[in-house]
C-alpha cells in the first residue's frame, strides 16, 4: 500500500469513527437524561408523599444516568434536607449550582439548610440573595419568613409568610 | 302511661319539627349535579377502589372522615348500620379517610383500630395527599356525599341530627325501600344550567368575563332555583368591581333560597370585603348555626375578628378548624386577624401555617 493511499484510508477510517462517536454519544446522552427525568418525575411524587429514602434512592440513581442535571441534583438536595442529612443536602445544592449558578431553587436550598443548622445570619443572607435572583420566590419568601420567626422578628416574617402567599397564587413556588 | 308517652312524642315533634324543615333547606349545597370526579384509592388491605368500577350501583355513598373527629366514627356506624342491612339493594359505601396531609403509620393503625372496633363491612380507604377530598370541594369532616348516574346527588357536611336521618331515607327510597318518612323530592338542577354554569367557568378560568356573563345569566334564566349559577355570576361581578351587582344577585338568590347557607356565606364574605361588618355578622351568625358549612364559621368569625370581637371570633376559628383542619382560609384570615389585634406571633404561625398549606409543605 503506498502512504497516499495509507492516509487516505486512514482518515477515512477516522472520519468514520468520529462518525460513530458522534451519532452514538449524543444519543447516550440523551438516553441518560431520560432515564433521570422520568427517574426524577417519579421520585417527586414520593418526596409529596413523604417517602423520602425510596425518593433518594430513585435520584441517586438519577445522578448515575446524568450527572450534569442541575434538577436531579437539586431535589435531592430537598429530599435529604427531609432526611435531616444537612452535609448531603448542601453538597446537591452546590452540585446543581455548579452547572447552573443561577439555579434559583438549589441557592433557596442551601438558605433552608443553613436554617436548619441554626446558621440564621448565614441562612439571612442567602435567602436575601436567593430572592433578588428568582422570578418565583414563593418558597424563598417562606423559607425568609421561618429565618424571621426564629430570630423573633415577626413583623418581617409575617410580610415575607404573606408575600409567599400572595406570590404563590400563581402556582409557581 | 301510653297517654303520657304519646303527649311526650308530640312536644318533641313540636321542637323537632321546625329543625326538620330547616336543615332540609340548609343541606342544599352547591355541588348537586356535578359530575362525580373519578378516583382510584388503596383500602385497608392494599387493594384499589375505584369509583368507576361501581357505575352499574343505584348509588354509592362517598364518606370522607378523619380518626381524630369525633363525629365521624359516628357517622361511620350509623352508614354502617344501613349498609349491612341494604347491602344488596344496589347501594354501596365508600369510607375515605383524610387524616392527614401525608397519611402515616400512625394514621393506618388509627383507621384500622377503627375499622376493627366497629367492624365495617364497606371498603376503607386512604386519601394520602387529600386529592380526593380536595376534588370533592369537601368543606368538613365527616362529609357525606351521594353518587347516582355519575354525578352528585346529595351532599350533607358534618353529621347533623336531622339532616343524616333524611340522607338515610333518601338512600332508602333509591334502594327501592319505603322510607321512614316521606322524602321531599330532592331538586336536581336542570342539565342545560349546569352546563351553561361551566362553560361560563371555564370563560371566567381564562378571564374571558364578557363571554361568562351571557352564560350566567341564561343559566339563571333556565333554572332560577340553581344557586351556583348566582354565586358565579355574583364572584364575576365582584372580579369586575361590581359589588352592587353581586350583592343583587346574591339577594335575588335568598329570596328563592332564603336558607342556602352557601349563599348566605358568599353574600356575609361580600359584605365583609366592602366593610359592612355589622350586616355580614348578622347574615354570618345565621348561616353558621345552620349547620357544618365550614366557610360560613371562619367567615363568622373574621367579621367578629375585624369588628373588635377577638374572643368570639378565636371560639369560631376554632370551630371551623374543628370541621376542616386542611383549610388554609381559616390560618389565613384568622393571621389577619391576630394582627390586626397585634398578636404579631400567633399572626407569624398561622400566615406560615396558611403558606405551607398552599405549598403542600411542611416545617
Amino acid at each position: 500500500m503506498s502512504y497516499r493511499k495509507a492516509c487516505r484510508l486512514f482518515l477515512h477510517l477516522s472520519l468514520l469513527a468520529c462518525s460513530i462517536m458522534f451519532l452514538s454519544f449524543p444519543a447516550s446522552a440523551s438516553e441518560g437524561r431520560q432515564k433521570a427525568s422520568s427517574l426524577l418525575k417519579e421520585a417527586v411524587v414520593l418526596y409529596e408523599s413523604g417517602n423520602y429514602d425510596r425518593a433518594a434512592e430513585l435520584l441517586a440513581e438519577a445522578v448515575k444516568s446524568d450527572a450534569n442535571y442541575p434538577e436531579v441534583h437539586d431535589q435531592l438536595g430537598y429530599v435529604l434536607l427531609k432526611k435531616k442529612n444537612y452535609d448531603g443536602a448542601l453538597d446537591s445544592f452546590n452540585a446543581a449550582l455548579k452547572i447552573n449558578p443561577r439555579f434559583r431553587t438549589s441557592r433557596t436550598g442551601i438558605g433552608l439548610v443553613l436554617y436548619a443548622k441554626g446558621d440564621l445570619k448565614g441562612a439571612e443572607e442567602t435567602l436575601k440573595e436567593a430572592l433578588t435572583l428568582n422570578p418565583y420566590p414563593a418558597m424563598t419568601h417562606y423559607a425568609l419568613g421561618l429565618v424571621y420567626e426564629k430570630l423573633g422578628a415577626y413583623e418581617k416574617a409575617i410580610h415575607h409568610f404573606k408575600e409567599g402567599i400572595r406570590t404563590f397564587k400563581g402556582g409557581k413556588r | 302511661m301510653r297517654r303520657h308517652i304519646f303527649f311526650l312524642k308530640m312536644i318533641l315533634l313540636m321542637f323537632m319539627a321546625p329543625f326538620c324543615i330547616h336543615t332540609a333547606n340548609a343541606q342544599a349545597m352547591l355541588q348537586i349535579g356535578k359530575e362525580a370526579p373519578d378516583f382510584s384509592l388503596a383500602d385497608l388491605n392494599g387493594k384499589d377502589v375505584s369509583l368507576k368500577n361501581l357505575q352499574q350501583k343505584k348509588a354509592v355513598v362517598v364518606v370522607f372522615w378523619a380518626t381524630w373527629s369525633a363525629n365521624s366514627k359516628k357517622a361511620l356506624k350509623r352508614f354502617d348500620e344501613f349498609y349491612k342491612k341494604h347491602k344488596d339493594k344496589g347501594i354501596e359505601i365508600i369510607a375515605i379517610n383524610a387524616n392527614n396531609q401525608v397519611i402515616s403509620k400512625d394514621d393506618i393503625e388509627a383507621v384500622k383500630k377503627i375499622a376493627q372496633e366497629l367492624a365495617i363491612a364497606f371498603p376503607v380507604v386512604f386519601d394520602d395527599g387529600l386529592k380526593t377530598f380536595r376534588s370533592y370541594d369537601t368543606i368538613a369532616l365527616p362529609s357525606t356525599i351521594v353518587i347516582s348516574e355519575g354525578k352528585i346527588a346529595y351532599e350533607l357536611p358534618g353529621l347533623p341530627l336531622v339532616g343524616t336521618e333524611d340522607l338515610i331515607d333518601y338512600l332508602m327510597t333509591l334502594a327501592g325501600e319505603q322510607p321512614r318518612k316521606k322524602v321531599v323530592q330532592k331538586y336536581k338542577p336542570r342539565h342545560d344550567a349546569i352546563a351553561d354554569t361551566n362553560l361560563a367557568k371555564g370563560f371566567i378560568a381564562k378571564k374571558k368575563y364578557d363571554m361568562a356573563h351571557p352564560f350566567l345569566k341564561k343559566a339563571v334564566e333556565k333554572d332560577p332555583k340553581y344557586m351556583l349559577a348566582y354565586v358565579e355570576l355574583a364572584k364575576l361581578y365582584e372580579i369586575e368591581g361590581k359589588t352592587a351587582d353581586a350583592e343583587e344577585t346574591l339577594k335575588k338568590a335568598l329570596n328563592i333560597e332564603p336558607e342556602n347557607v352557601a349563599v348566605m356565606t358568599e353574600l356575609g364574605h361580600l359584605l365583609i370585603k366592602a366593610g359592612r361588618n355589622k350586616d355580614s355578622i348578622a347574615i354570618l351568625e345565621r348561616a353558621s348555626a345552620l349547620n357544618s358549612y365550614t366557610p360560613s364559621h371562619y367567615y363568622y368569625a373574621y367579621a367578629l375578628g375585624k369588628n373588635g370581637q377577638i374572643k368570639e371570633s378565636l371560639v369560631n376559628f376554632e370551630k371551623a378548624l374543628s370541621l376542616n383542619p386542611f383549610e388554609e382560609n381559616i390560618y389565613a384570615l384568622r393571621a389577619e386577624v391576630y394582627d390586626l389585634n397585634k398578636m404579631q406571633k400567633e399572626a407569624a404561625t398561622d400566615y406560615r401555617k396558611a403558606l405551607e398549606m398552599k405549598m403542600k409543605i411542611g416545617k
